[in-house]
């Protein structure tokens, strides 16, 4: 695919195909054609699957009717629509869109694409609190709050463990299995000694489910990210040389132990931010991040395609949990890996096809 | 254009430079010599203010180069370090756009110059030809010259490489060195380099730094410096220095040892095996 573009390119015009610039005031962008329209197209899935999940259900609303109620001109279904299912839709994807921002900064500052979350010990430090916060009759309102405290424990520790050789990406993975390995024998003994409702209320939060949430959770994450926005825009920009050599980075200028704290920094906040709202749908953070690389064919996964990409595979992962097994309901964090892995496997086999 | 002053530098309890003061001319092609771990890719590295010294300074044109900002430094000085990592999949172009680096912001990401330096950049090391090319798929030759181009297109008067010959059969290195070569003379740029091969320092440096045991022990100009004296003090190698008969440079031949191969007819001339009488030609 790339002797015909080489073959035909003269040493005198090396005009870099495929990329323009994108000009606002100061600013100047560099924009490629691939993740744009991989954009544009996930955007799209994205506004159709919300609809979808407005749509689907007991009772049924055409997504005429849903459109029609999005806009407010006031319908017979306002009620199903907007009070019940739009907040929870919402919670999805803002979640799912944060859970793929954290995981491509984490897989980034660890150059593994196996890191997550999950992997660097946030999650289990937001279980292991809210575990504590759900067994020990502490009241619902503070669930949240405590799982936040806990994930950023756990992230502290992580930095701390692997800050002596400058958050090196495999001290950092190193760090965060044994601190995620602690706080998950921790959880397992709260959980143990616990009365075994609230043992089994502890775990429903640990799988992680969207049931019975709605605005006040989607309000945090999305507060957190659009706080965060102007962080992000750097992220974006900055992760573009994670890959690079700490030698190199230095070579041409940048202070790669400083990028990588920055980065890692923002992505654990950001984890520990919506598993407190939502728990462990981690998954999402995993496998968002690698397909949308291959999704735009880049050397480092697209913060903003993995996180439209988190907030799909979420969005339809709800929607499944909600509908597959009517009227039970399966939680979320279930269903992103039965959508993710197989998918992920999928395009591992066909890269390699295309590679050999 | 770049001095050391008084440095020293060392890893974990293990001093390697020791108070070494040494000046590069500018505009020339210095090249840094001497056996395994002599300190001279830890001058380098040093040089490039990739190790922080314990005591002493490095100097970019009288300045302190820990002083400067690390993007300053990056627009005046580029840097190849010796085994650098592709990233997994990056084509030819974006790593060459990555040597524009010390140019951009987050908010202002490529410009028209950018565009212009790389394109110079990967034309002078003849590598548009592979600008989409993923870099992994690439020879170790390519890749070389692709790294090259990235530091190119940083547009710093001064480049410092270490070891950009091993691991490249004989005829890539010669086309790097010829790169090397062309960006001294045809640019103007400043290019320090350590290398291995002694032959190929005496052919293609301008200044010869030969280095033991973290100290120098000669500089200058190879034709005036290296003799078989030098070459004995500085590897503890008995040898032959003779004019290469294609550039003039001087040659170093090894000397016979006891366990060398002896020819069935040594040509005339030719001295005997070191340690019976060791003369220099």
């Amino acid at each position: 695919m790339t002797s015909t573009h080489a073959g035909a390119r003269s040493a005198s015009s090396v005009a870099l195909p495929g990329r323009s610039l994108l000009r606002i005031g100061p600013v100047t962008v560099q924009v490629r054609r691939r993740p744009v329209l991989v954009a544009g197209t996930l955007f799209l899935l994205l506004a159709g699957s919300v609809v979808l999940s407005l749509s689907l259900g007991t009772p049924y609303v055409a997504p005429a009717d849903v459109l029609r109620a999005l806009s407010g001109a006031g319908t017979p279904y306002d009620l199903v629509v907007l009070d019940l299912r739009l907040p929870r839709a919402v919670l999805a994807a803002l979640a799912g869109a944060a859970f793929g921002v954290a995981g491509t900064l984490i897989q980034g500052v660890a150059r593994n694409p196996l890191a997550s979350p999950d992997v660097i010990g946030v999650t289990q430090g937001a279980g292991l609190a809210a575990t504590v916060a759900l067994t020990g009759g502490a009241a619902a309102v503070l669930v949240a709050p405590a799982a936040l405290l806990g994930g950023l424990v756990a992230a502290v520790l992580v930095f701390a463990l692997g800050a002596r050789h400058g958050l090196a990406a495999q001290r950092f993975v190193l760090a965060g299995v044994a601190v995620a390995f602690a706080f998950r024998a921790l959880t397992e003994v709260v959980m143990l000694t616990a009365d075994p409702i609230d043992g089994l209320r502890a775990q429903l939060w640990l799988i992680g489910t969207l049931a019975g949430k709605g605005w006040t959770e989607a309000a945090w994450i999305g507060g957190t990210l659009a706080l965060l926005l102007p962080v992000l825009a750097w992220a974006g920009w900055a992760l573009r040389s994670t890959a690079l050599d700490d030698d190199t980075a230095r070579g041409i200028g940048l202070r790669p132990v400083a990028r990588r704290i920055g980065l890692a920094a923002t992505g654990v906040l950001i984890a520990a931010t919506v598993t407190a709202q939502v728990g462990a749908v981690d998954f999402v953070a995993l496998v968002a991040p690698q397909v949308a690389r291959r999704l735009v064919r880049a050397e480092r996964p697209p913060l903003l395609c993995a996180a439209l990409l988190g907030a799909l595979l979420l969005v339809l992962a709800d929607l499944a949990g909600r509908r597959l097994f009517a009227p039970t309901q399966l939680p979320a964090g279930v269903l992103t890996a039965a959508i993710g892995g197989p998918y992920l496997m999928f395009l591992l086999l066909r890269t390699r096809k295309r590679g050999s | 254009m770049l001095s050391t002053r008084d440095l020293v530098v060392g890893y974990e309890g293990r001093t390697v430079l020791d108070g070494l003061d040494l000046d590069l001319p500018g505009d020339a092609f210095t090249v840094i010599v001497g056996p395994n771990a002599c300190g001279k890719s830890t001058l380098l590295r040093t040089m490039a203010r990739l190790l922080t010294p314990r005591r002493g300074s490095v100097l970019l044109d009288g300045a302190v180069i820990r002083d400067l900002p690390t993007r300053e430094v990056a627009r005046r000085l580029g840097v190849l370090p010796q085994s650098p990592l592709v990233p997994e999949g990056i084509t030819v172009a974006d790593l060459v756009g990555r040597g524009r680096q010390p140019y951009q912001r987050w908010w202002r990401q490529w410009s028209a110059e950018d565009e212009r330096a790389v394109e110079r950049a990967m034309t002078m090391a003849d590598v548009a030809g592979l600008a989409d090319r993923p870099v992994d798929t690439l020879s170790g030759g390519q890749r070389q010259r692709v790294w090259i181009a990235m530091t190119l297109a940083q547009d710093t008067e001064a480049l410092l490489l270490d070891e950009p010959t091993t691991f490249l059969d004989l005829a890539h290195q010669v086309e790097v060195l010829d790169l090397l070569h062309r960006l001294r003379t045809e640019r103007g740029r400043t290019v320090v380099a350590v290398l291995h091969d002694l032959n190929q320092a005496a052919r293609y440096a301008d200044h010869l730094v030969a280095m033991r045991a973290g100290a120098v022990v000669a500089a200058g100009p190879p034709r005036e410096i290296l003799t078989a004296d030098l070459v004995r003090e500085v590897f503890g190698l008995d040898c032959v220095v003779v004019p290469c008969p294609v550039t003039g440079a001087p040659l170093v031949v090894p000397a016979l040892t006891h366990t060398s191969p002896v020819p069935a007819a040594a040509p005339a001339g030719a001295p005997a095996p070191a340690g019976s009488s060791v003369g220099d030609a």
